[in-house]
């Protein structure tokens, strides 16, 4: 039995009545005696769920979260659902998952999968044994046009950023751009920017721009200390802007380069909005993370 | 005023229908799983075409603030290709009980064949096993009898009458459903068939009781926004305001609601949209500025 699973079963405790635990004790079971090969029952099972269980936010404590990050690295079950750790649950009692025929198993959901399943099944990718296998699974699911599909493959776990290859990883991020997920979720962002990535959303700004489009502030969290002079001068550019969630993530990226000078000579100009003001105050304690980012998402 | 549209074919509609919907105040749509206008060839197109009434369809509708159920089934016409009618039922338990799933449907007659009488009776027999609502299409041609046809092997198949929706009915056929005890579904066609004059006259010869108004809106020349067209006809003419709200809104609610799967109170709540939130740069919204919390009209 997996330590992931009897977390989660701790974290389900205080949210099953008694026939809800009783039906997933005997679901659990029925997965443990499953056969190596795909079938219908898992599926069905699966699907059952959310007729047995309810779907509210399984609100783990602080310090179970931290537990969580300790068990499998990058994971928040912040937004988790008791139903979507009933059904991680009952994918990590499925007999066979490590064995040879694991993704052909999973396949099998995946195919038939609704939206609530469909998230339960990539947050819960990252739990699996040996999970290297489920790659291009989870790079599905940050294809998703669906968004909540998308930010459960892509934000909250360590899965991509530990699995993806640069290709993948670099389509996951400039794809919360596009659909405007909350980038600061993103699990190691700050850890894996590069060149290439810096050009690409660069050029990105540049088309926004030529279609007197607003820019998404924490688009100024894919640069870090890449994309030189052209950067410099973008953020510079998104300084002059009327937007004040950009001008904060445009400081916050100047700060994150270290662009020290063109940073204090901005804060001498006297910009009194409160999110300039806060991203000022970040930047001038330490050098801003990704997580600097969070107030100015959606804005 | 609010309106539930319990037959709709979303999946051939277009996002200027369903924001005229959303204005127009229908808050609730289902989508039974019907033909596509030509037959399909291969059990994998019903699989996917399955899994976008419970993926793409509800995700699509819930950007506009309509809450998206459906009903899975094989229907009549392509219950006649026995070999495939075969490999898509044993496909159908798959798709049954996913959430938002309120009945089996649409299924029945068209032209009256013993291939469709095997699948209808297959579905009403795996309807009543789980105690399911089902939805039936009537035939088109031979109405009366069909209709008749359609109740009696219903309650041979074990089905409750209180759990039996007929659908497509008229003057001629509306007697019946309500002796049996059945609901009594009408499909409001534009230019053919019943208008929403002679609805007006049947609510006021038989009364609300059992009565739903539906718009069966899909491919053909139809009308996304015959159930509030109707209730408005309808007062203009001196139907009581709560005849009104029982047959546009609340019997449907009620005759679906015993799956079940329709969150009531979420459904009473003035819903918001929040585009921004729920679109995607591939979806629907290309280019215009997402609607936050915009109000979706109650009156
Ligand atoms: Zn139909």
């Amino acid at each position: 039995m997996s330590s992931t699973r009897e977390y989660l079963l701790r974290c389900l405790e205080p949210h099953l009545d008694a026939r809800a635990h009783e039906w997933l004790v005997s679901a659990c079971a029925e997965c443990e005696a499953l056969p190596h090969q795909p079938e219908v029952r898992f599926p069905t099972l699966i699907s059952l769920a959310s007729r047995k269980v309810p779907a509210k936010p399984l609100a783990p404590t602080l310090a179970q979260r931290a537990t969580a990050h300790e068990l499998v690295s990058g994971w928040n079950p912040e937004r988790w659902t008791v139903l979507e750790a009933v059904r991680a649950v009952l994918v990590l009692s499925r007999a066979h998952l490590a064995g040879p025929q694991g993704v052909a198993i999973l396949d099998e959901v995946f195919r038939h999968a609704d939206i609530g399943e469909l998230c339960a099944l990539y947050k819960t990718l990252q739990l699996l044994p040996d999970n290297a296998r489920f790659t291009w699974r989870a790079g599905e699911g940050c294809r998703s046009s669906m968004s909540a599909v998308y930010e459960a493959a892509a934000c909250d776990t360590g899965f991509p950023y530990a699995r993806f290859d640069d290709v993948a990883w670099r389509q996951l991020i400039v794809k919360a751009l596009f659909v405007g997920a909350p980038l600061h979720r993103v699990y190691g962002l700050d850890g894996r920017l590069d060149e290439e990535l810096a050009r690409i959303v660069l050029d990105f700004v540049e088309e926004r721009r030529s279609a007197q489009r607003g820019i998404v502030p924490a688009t100024w969290a894919c640069l870090g200390r890449n994309g030189g002079a052209r950067a410099r001068a973008s953020l510079l550019t998104e300084l002059s802007t009327d937007h004040a969630a950009g001008r904060a993530g445009a400081l916050l990226g100047l700060a994150r380069a270290g662009y020290t000078d063109d940073f204090k000579a901005y804060a001498a100009r006297g910009d009194s909005d409160p999110l300039v003001q806060q991203a000022l105050g970040r930047a001038l304690a330490a050098r801003p993370t990704q997580d600097d980012y969070a107030p100015l998402f959606g804005l | 005023m609010r309106f539930f549209d319990p037959h709709i074919h979303m999946t051939s509609r277009t996002t200027d229908d369903l924001e005229a919907m959303s204005k127009a105040g229908v808050r609730a749509i289902i989508e039974p799983a019907f033909w596509l206008g030509q037959p399909r060839t291969n059990v994998g197109t019903f699989v996917d075409y399955w899994s976008s009434l419970v993926g793409w369809e509800r995700f699509r509708a819930a950007q506009f603030g309509v809450a998206h159920y459906c009903a899975m089934g094989l229907n009549s016409k392509e219950a006649n290709d026995e070999g495939l009618a075969r490999e898509v039922l044993a496909e159908l338990p798959r798709f049954a009980f996913k959430e938002g799933v309120v009945a089996i449907g649409e299924i029945g007659y068209d032209e009256i064949t013993k291939a469709e009488e095997k699948a209808y009776q297959w579905q009403l027999e795996f309807a009543a096993q789980h105690d399911m609502v089902v939805m039936v299409h009537s035939p088109h041609r031979d109405k009366k009898n069909g209709i008749r046809r359609s109740i009696a092997v219903a309650k041979e198949c074990g089905v409750s009458m209180s759990k039996l929706v007929i659908d497509h009915n008229n003057e001629e056929t509306v007697q019946d459903v309500l002796d049996a005890g059945a609901w009594a579904a009408f499909t409001i066609y534009p230019h053919t068939k019943m208008g929403s004059e002679r609805m007006v006259e049947i609510v006021r010869q038989y009364g609300p009781a059992r009565i739903i108004v539906d718009s069966s809106a899909d491919w053909g020349v139809s009308d996304p926004l015959s159930v509030p067209k109707t209730a408005h006809l309808m007062l203009e003419r001196g139907i009581a305001a709560e005849a009104v709200e029982l047959t546009t809104w609340q019997n449907a609610l009620d005759a679906y609601g015993q799956s079940g799967q329709i969150d009531k109170e979420a459904l009473l709540r003035t819903p918001s949209i929040d585009q921004r939130q729920l679109f995607h740069q591939n979806s629907v919204l290309r280019g215009q500025a997402p609607r936050i919390d915009e109000v979706v009209p109650n009156n």
